[in-house]
């Protein structure tokens, strides 16, 4: 029988033979066999506990979710599992009892989540834990874990920067902390801090993906088992001076006792622009441009030929010719194809998990840029035999490759004439009508291409000493690799320019790479007495990181087909060459205190030590104190039939950032790579001062969590105040200091607060039918408390005490003079003058206002189906910002056909102008800086469908799905840019995707 | 080291457990120890960065830090590339077809505070002058270098510092005069009278003068020394219309360089005449900046033209109308312009056949005749200015009178210097014609747009600073 078995399985096979044996011996007369097999509905579950109720009794189901045991015919089976509703069955007499256990997402006690260095529950935990699981991961077609938070966690505001695959991310947990910017989080991926920051240099991507490469995009999504975004202060401080912007927690998926089990994932993905801009046609926009030629009094210009050279799409393109350049240029499909394989199982003291995915991804450009992905997994996790020693490894793989045009062709599809000419000519080579435009497809020739490798290892060594007292060491190495070229061949340039492969073409390169360690031991002590549960936990860290960057420029090519070599350039340049070592060292505890499983005292602490500082400065302490009281486990409420679970929680602690970038209090000279006259650069590198200390951030916490109706209802309540002192900010120096300014600690405070609320509700739960609704609403504030010095500082003209730092000034517009048909600007000062410094008083926020997601998953039989929208309420500038007048070279939206025209005409926009005029320039641009520049954002977005058909089973049992899903594929809003979400007018919107997939299970 | 609180902790919450428990415990808290070191978290300085004390220790890497200085005057330009083209917009000698803004501005006279061309200068400059005070108090401080490396780097940096307080003090008038790194101090520094400032810029330039010798290692003027120190000099003290210092430092140079007696190579890397000019190096693998920014290869696509008072300027017979003025005509044959042509080459193949002039002989034969008519030896001043009139292929100068030589001067200077480090501008200045000669022909431009204006982001962090110049 066991002949066929795979060799981890033997230990649990004999266990199992044994334990019937032992059951056979026993069995007697009046007592029955009961058998059966525990599933979810399709899968067997293994390692589930079926229990005679009411004894000590009982087995745990097999690798085929199959168990035996012996009981009374009267008794009743207990069965329970990790994740899944409890059951009681009466065995009434049956000996063949099948059991379907539900998962259950409200199983308060049960779900462990892990709160990075313990773990906890949503019913004893004290501090602010938001987590995303697989379960909503793998319904989203995402490449970035980020991109599968977005919308589902509350007081997490994420924002995808384009949708060119292999881009970046922006994220907020809980607000902006810090005047000088960073809102990064740390991240922490199986306990191993992860550098999240892009290592791609502005020289080679700025064009394409704005340098912003998240090194997240390593994780592949489909491995992840669970994403806890830590907020408040008892569950960040343990993290101390990394906690400010909140923690990122994301684990990927372990091996599981039981059968073998594999699961192929294969899925197509189709995805377009999900929103084209309503621009001029080429009669408008050829109307608007002679009259602003007319209007600038340069209507001569048009008769005259000598001034055909600076007019082609008046006087030498076709008139009549009119293309569509979004359909063009940005119109086309973008394809993903992903397949995934993995297997895992093992018996009680081993289990494994190997996964392996590859997906390949097109672009919705002309050409052949694509993004490629491969990416394995493999995690063993080993307990021996006595359950003293427990070991985990996991290591991670990641390959990238992305191939795309040095630029992005979203910028130019909005603004090119609606008749500038054919891309190609009829032999196919690049058109560049007789050298009157640049052709936009010649970036395709610009090739930029990244490789990225990303190792993630760690190993988990944990060794009772005692059975309450336990050794544990976290160890773990990551390396991230990235290399990149950007290539600029004189072909892609106007022939005009009469540019050779000697003089003009040129390569860049970037060899990136960010190596780092960590080494965590820790001791954890458990010990409960009679209402008293006491959880210690000490230890320390030691964490190192070295980082380099060498950017080179290879200029001037004997021929372009040599170009991807550097060392066939006639010269080099160093653009970049930077090494730095970053060591951190720590030391942590946390003790939690339970009584009468009703209250829960939770204290942190964490001494840190960072090299980024100075002498005497480098060490800070942080801590933070969390409570709860589950008032319904008092005797006055535990009967009660409608409030199932009540708790109040509360913390108070600080967190620190040493987010400052490297070396900074040291008095150096910076080798830039350039000499002069064959001598090499040294350069001052700034101002220094040795000291500058911890930048300190108090987090305040009060929440209520309920459960009604045995927790079907769950809604939780969270308020917090975040204030951050002892800002670390460049603090403004007059120029004639030689530097900008100087790093230093700055005595200003921002708050952060909020009110967050997040709710689950079953609605209707029956063995074929169930009905889920998640809801999660956000709505941060953010306000500058604090700031000596304001009105004399640099800063006056970028924040307001009282306001939030994301505010911005602008103009406050009196609309377009109707005897002048130039725009107006409200005089705060009334001096007759329109200038920046004293009438720029009109006060807009760029951040939300709030924000949030509703989802609907309602299962039916074998048929699911999963509805989330996510909405956000916030401003952002609209076109406007980037164009304000009709009539200029670059198209525009077609609402600017409304202007002005002659005196008396009330309109929206001002007159026509072809850009020449100079006294317009003042009204033109004050308004891309006015109020009317700046609107509506919000939207409604239906971020993601995903429908799931689990096949009926056959006899080969085989667990076939089929899936369809789409993410980003409606949204209602005013906005009138590409996209709401990510209001650029440059960047490519994100994609509006469906995927068609099957997941097959044996 | 913190972990004896852990030992401690742990000691007494398991003392009574026995002894098995001690042992474990010793074990651990000896692995925290072992494992943390105090020094953990002082990390090394990267490869790529020298602390500053070891900078002065010996001369080369002095020699990198000046290396910087020259580079960065360069790179950023108001010394190449800058002066020529912004001030030719600002006064009569470019036309622009850009939409730039900044550049617009210039162009129109109508500069503002705000403008990225009137911050970017002040603050390059105070940033490359910071450079030249922490190489002075580095080699001061130094107790390594030898005496005679010391002179010559002090001279060296005490020059730049004085010149590019010139070129701040000709732009915007009352400036302060920066002499320390002590950021708390310069933070909060005053302006200081113009003519205060000319008095510390002299002291600076004659003692560099003195520190200084006329050796030329390289033998291409790419490093200034004395005689880049002498031009300076000359013409500051013609500025300050100190005629006798002006003649006596011209002379100076007269007697120690050549003319080039051919146009086409009068900016040329080797070029005889050259005082002091910057070398433009193959790592950025193109020839001047000037080359690049002027020489016109596709109508659309031209940023800057010959206006037509430069056109006109010229005397018939010029040879320099030929020489030092390139055209170009678009596809259709329909328009043609013209720009400055004195760097010939805009892009490089295998080496750099220009670099970019700040100083060179011409200009010290024109400043002599200047001070020698002032001092009223006109006949002196007739020979000069018939030097570089010969060159040019032109008769000797008609003028006879101290006034007339004034104006032939003058017009000389313009189409000698044109499109040069905004001598044009300069010239107009000082002779205060700026208002009458601009005004005709720039309609925008207004008496006190004879100065820019103090950067409105500068007013700001520093009161001291105002009031802004009037105008503004």
């Amino acid at each position: 029988m066991t002949k066929n078995h795979n060799l981890c399985r033997r230990p649990r096979i004999y266990a199992c033979c044994l334990f019937f044996l032992s059951i056979s011996l026993t069995l007697s007369a009046q007592d029955l066999l009961v058998s059966g097999q525990v599933t979810n509905g399709q899968l067997p579950i293994s390692g589930a506990n079926v229990l005679i109720k009411n004894t000590n009794t009982g087995v745990v189901s097999d690798f085929d979710g199959r168990y035996t045991l012996t009981a009374r015919p009267t008794d009743s089976l207990q069965i329970s599992y990790l994740g899944y509703t409890s059951l009681t069955i009466p065995i009434q007499d049956r000996s063949t009892i099948n059991i379907i256990m539900y998962e259950d997402a409200t199983a308060l006690g049960e779900v462990r989540i892990n709160a990075g260095y313990y773990s906890t529950t949503d019913r004893e935990k004290t501090g602010s834990i938001a987590r995303i699981t697989t379960k909503d991961i793998e319904k989203q077609p995402v490449n970035n874990p980020l991109g599968a938070m977005q919308g589902y966690l509350s007081g997490v505001n994420i924002v995808q920067n384009t949708g060119v695959p292999g881009g970046g991310y922006d994220i907020q947990i809980r607000g902006r902390n810090f005047i000088n910017g960073g809102t990064v989080p740390l991240y922490i991926i199986d306990g191993v801090p992860y550098g999240s920051l892009s290592l791609e240099s502005a020289d080679i991507s700025a064009g394409i993906n704005g340098a912003d490469i998240s090194p997240l995009n390593a994780i592949n999504p489909s491995n992840i088992e669970s994403i806890e975004v830590l907020k408040d202060a008892d569950a960040t401080a343990i993290y101390g001076a990394r906690g400010a912007n909140g923690v990122v927690l994301i684990t990927t998926k372990k091996g599981k006792a039981g059968a073998t089990q594999v699961t192929v994932n294969l899925s197509s993905t189709l995805g377009q622009v999900s929103h084209f801009l309503d621009l001029l046609k080429t009669p408008e926009y050829l109307q608007l441009r002679r009259e602003g030629i007319i209007n600038d009094g340069r209507g001569d210009r048009l008769e005259n030929p000598q001034f055909n050279y600076l007019y082609p799409e008046l006087k030498t393109w076709s008139q009549n010719r009119y293309t569509d350049w979004q359909k063009e240029l940005i119109g086309g499909t973008a394809y993903r194809n992903v397949a995934q394989l993995s297997v895992s199982g093992g018996g009680a003291q081993t289990q494994f998990l190997i996964s392996g995915g590859y997906q390949k991804e097109t672009t919705v450009f002309p050409g052949e840029s694509n993004y490629k992905k491969a990416s394995a997994l493999s995690n063993i996790n080993h307990q021996s035999s006595n359950e003293r020693l427990n070991i985990t490894m996991t290591a991670n793989y990641t390959s990238e490759q992305n191939q795309m045009p040095r630029t992005d062709l979203s910028g130019v599809a909005y603004r090119l004439p609606p008749n500038a000419p054919e891309l190609y000519t009829p032999e196919g080579e690049l058109n560049w009508e007789n050298n009157t435009w640049d052709n936009p497809l010649a970036t395709l020739e610009e090739d930029y291409n990244v490789r990225i490798n990303t190792l993630l290892t760690n190993v988990g060594v944990a060794y009772k000493l005692l059975s309450k007292l336990e050794l544990k060491a976290n160890l773990g190495y990551n390396t991230y690799q990235l290399d990149s070229y950007k290539l600029l061949p004189n072909t892609a340039r106007n022939p005009k320019f009469g540019f050779t492969p000697q003089g003009y073409s040129s390569i860049t390169t970037n060899n990136s790479s960010r190596n780092s360690w960590i080494v965590e031991p820790q001791l954890h002590w458990k010990e409960n007495w009679k209402d008293l549960d006491l959880d210690v936990l000490v230890g320390t860290t030691f964490q190192s990181q070295t980082s380099e960057q060498l950017v080179l420029k290879g200029r001037g090519f004997s021929s372009n087909s040599l170009l991807k070599n550097i060392a066939a350039a006639n010269s080099m340049e160093v653009r970049e060459a930077d090494d730095s070592d970053y060591n951190y060292q720590a030391f942590f505890g946390r003790v939690n205190l339970k009584l009468k499983n009703t209250y829960i005292l939770n204290l942190t602490g964490r001494r840190d030590g960072s090299s980024r500082f100075g002498p005497n400065r480098q060490y800070g302490n942080f801590g933070a104190v969390g409570a709860a009281w589950i008032f319904s486990e008092e005797a006055f409420l535990k009967t009660n039939k409608i409030l199932s679970y009540g708790k109040i929680r509360g913390s108070y602690g600080t967190t620190g950032s040493d987010n400052i970038g490297d070396y900074k209090f040291l008095n150096t000279y910076n080798v830039t790579g350039s000499n002069y006259n064959g001598t090499l650069v040294l350069e001052p590198t700034g101002i220094f001062n040795p000291l500058f200390g911890w930048e300190a951030n108090k987090k305040m916490e009060a929440a209520l969590e309920l459960g009604f109706l045995k927790d079907r209802i769950v809604i939780n309540t969270a308020w917090y105040q975040n204030r951050s002192s002892n800002q670390l900010v460049g603090i403004p120096l007059a120029a004639t200091t030689g530097f900008g300014s100087v790093t230093g600690n700055f005595d200003a405070t921002v708050e952060n607060t909020g009110l967050e609320i997040d709710l689950t509700s079953i609605n209707i739960r029956s063995a074929d039918f169930q009905w889920k609704t998640t809801f999660n609403i956000s709505v941060p504030k953010n306000r500058l408390v604090k700031f000596p010095g304001l009105e004399t500082s640099t800063f006056s003209s970028d924040y307001i005490i009282g306001e939030p730092l994301s505010i911005i000034r602008l103009y406050r517009s009196l609309g377009v003079d109707p005897q002048t048909g130039i725009y107006q600007f409200e005089d705060y000062n009334q001096d007759g003058e329109i200038t920046s410094l004293d009438d720029r008083n009109f006060i807009e926020d760029l951040a939300p206002k709030f924000f949030g997601g509703l989802g609907n998953t309602v299962t039916y039989k074998n048929l699911s189906l999963d509805v989330f929208f996510q909405f956000k309420k916030q401003k952002a500038f609209n076109h406007l910002r980037y164009a304000s007048a009709p009539g200029i070279l670059n198209n525009a939206p077609s609402y600017f056909y409304d202007r002005w025209q002659k005196a008396g005409d009330i309109a929206p926009l001002m007159m026509a102008t072809s850009g020449g005029n100079f006294s317009l320039f003042p009204s033109r641009f004050n308004y891309s800086s006015s109020n009317k520049a700046f609107s509506d954002a919000s939207f409604i977005r239906l971020r993601n469908v995903s429908l799931n058909y689990n096949l009926p089973k056959g006899n080969n049992k085989m667990a076939i799905s089929i899936y369809l899903q789409g993410q980003n594929l409606w949204t209602v809003t005013k906005f009138d840019g590409p996209d709401p979400e990510q209001p650029s007018h440059v960047a490519l919107p994100p994609l509006r995707q469906i995927t068609l997939g099957t997941q097959i299970g044996f | 080291m913190k972990n004896h609180i852990s030992h401690l902790i742990f000691q007494s919450r398991f003392y009574s457990n026995g002894i098995h428990l001690k042992r474990y415990l010793k074990t651990c808290c000896l692995f925290l120890a072992v494992v943390s070191c105090s020094n953990f978290i002082e990390v090394d300085a990267p490869k790529n960065v020298l602390i500053s004390e070891t900078v002065f220790e010996n001369a080369s890497t002095v020699e990198s830090a000046m290396a910087n200085i020259y580079y960065r005057m360069r790179e950023e330009g108001m010394a190449t590339y800058g002066l020529s083209a912004h001030l030719g917009l600002y006064a009569d000698e470019l036309d622009y077809y850009y939409a730039d803004f900044n550049l617009l501005s210039l162009y129109t006279n109508s500069l503002l505070p705000e403008n990225s061309i009137v911050l970017e200068y002040w603050k390059n400059t105070y940033s490359i002058i910071y450079a030249t005070n922490d190489v002075i108090e580095g080699v001061t401080k130094s107790t390594t270098l030898t005496v005679e490396e010391k002179e010559k780097f002090k001279g060296q940096a005490l020059f730049i510092r004085g010149y590019l307080h010139s070129l701040l003090v000709s732009l915007y008038g009352d400036i302060p005069y920066i002499k320390t790194t002590d950021y708390i101090e310069n933070n909060t520094t005053a302006r200081r009278p113009k003519n205060d400032v000319y008095q510390s810029i002299l002291a600076d330039v004659v003692l560099a003068q003195s520190l200084m010798t006329t050796d030329d290692p390289t033998g291409m003027s790419v490093i200034p020394n004395r005689s880049a120190a002498t031009a300076l000099l000359a013409n500051i003290y013609l500025k300050l219309e100190n005629w006798e210092l002006a003649e006596h430092n011209a002379t100076e140079l007269i007697e120690a360089f050549q003319l080039e007696p051919d146009l086409n190579k009068v900016f040329i890397k080797d070029s005889k005449e050259t005082i002091w000019q910057f070398k433009d190096d193959l790592i950025t693998s193109r020839n001047t900046f000037q080359a690049n920014q002027f020489i016109i290869k596709a109508i659309p696509g031209q940023t800057y033209s010959l206006t037509n008072t430069v056109l006109d300027a010229f005397e018939t017979d010029d040879l320099r109308r030929s020489s030092w003025v390139g055209s170009f005509t678009s596809n259709d044959g329909l328009t043609t312009l013209y720009y400055p042509y004195k760097y010939k080459a805009s892009l490089s193949d295998k080496e750099s056949l220009e670099f970019s002039i700040v100083f060179r002989l011409a200009e010290q034969y024109l400043i002599r005749a200047e001070a020698r008519a002032h001092l009223g030896n006109v006949s002196g001043a007739k020979n000069d200015l018939d030097v570089i009139r010969n060159r040019a292929g032109l008769e000797a100068t008609t003028a006879a009178t101290k006034v007339d030589i004034l104006d032939a001067i003058l017009q000389e200077r313009f189409v000698e210097l044109f499109s040069e480090q905004g001598h044009r501008w300069f010239d107009l200045k000082r002779t205060g014609r700026d208002g009458d000669i601009l005004g005709a022909y720039k309609p925008n431009y207004q008496p006190t747009d004879a100065l820019w204006p103090i950067p409105e982001t500068e007013l700001e962090i520093n009161p001291k600073l105002r009031p802004q110049n009037s105008g503004y």
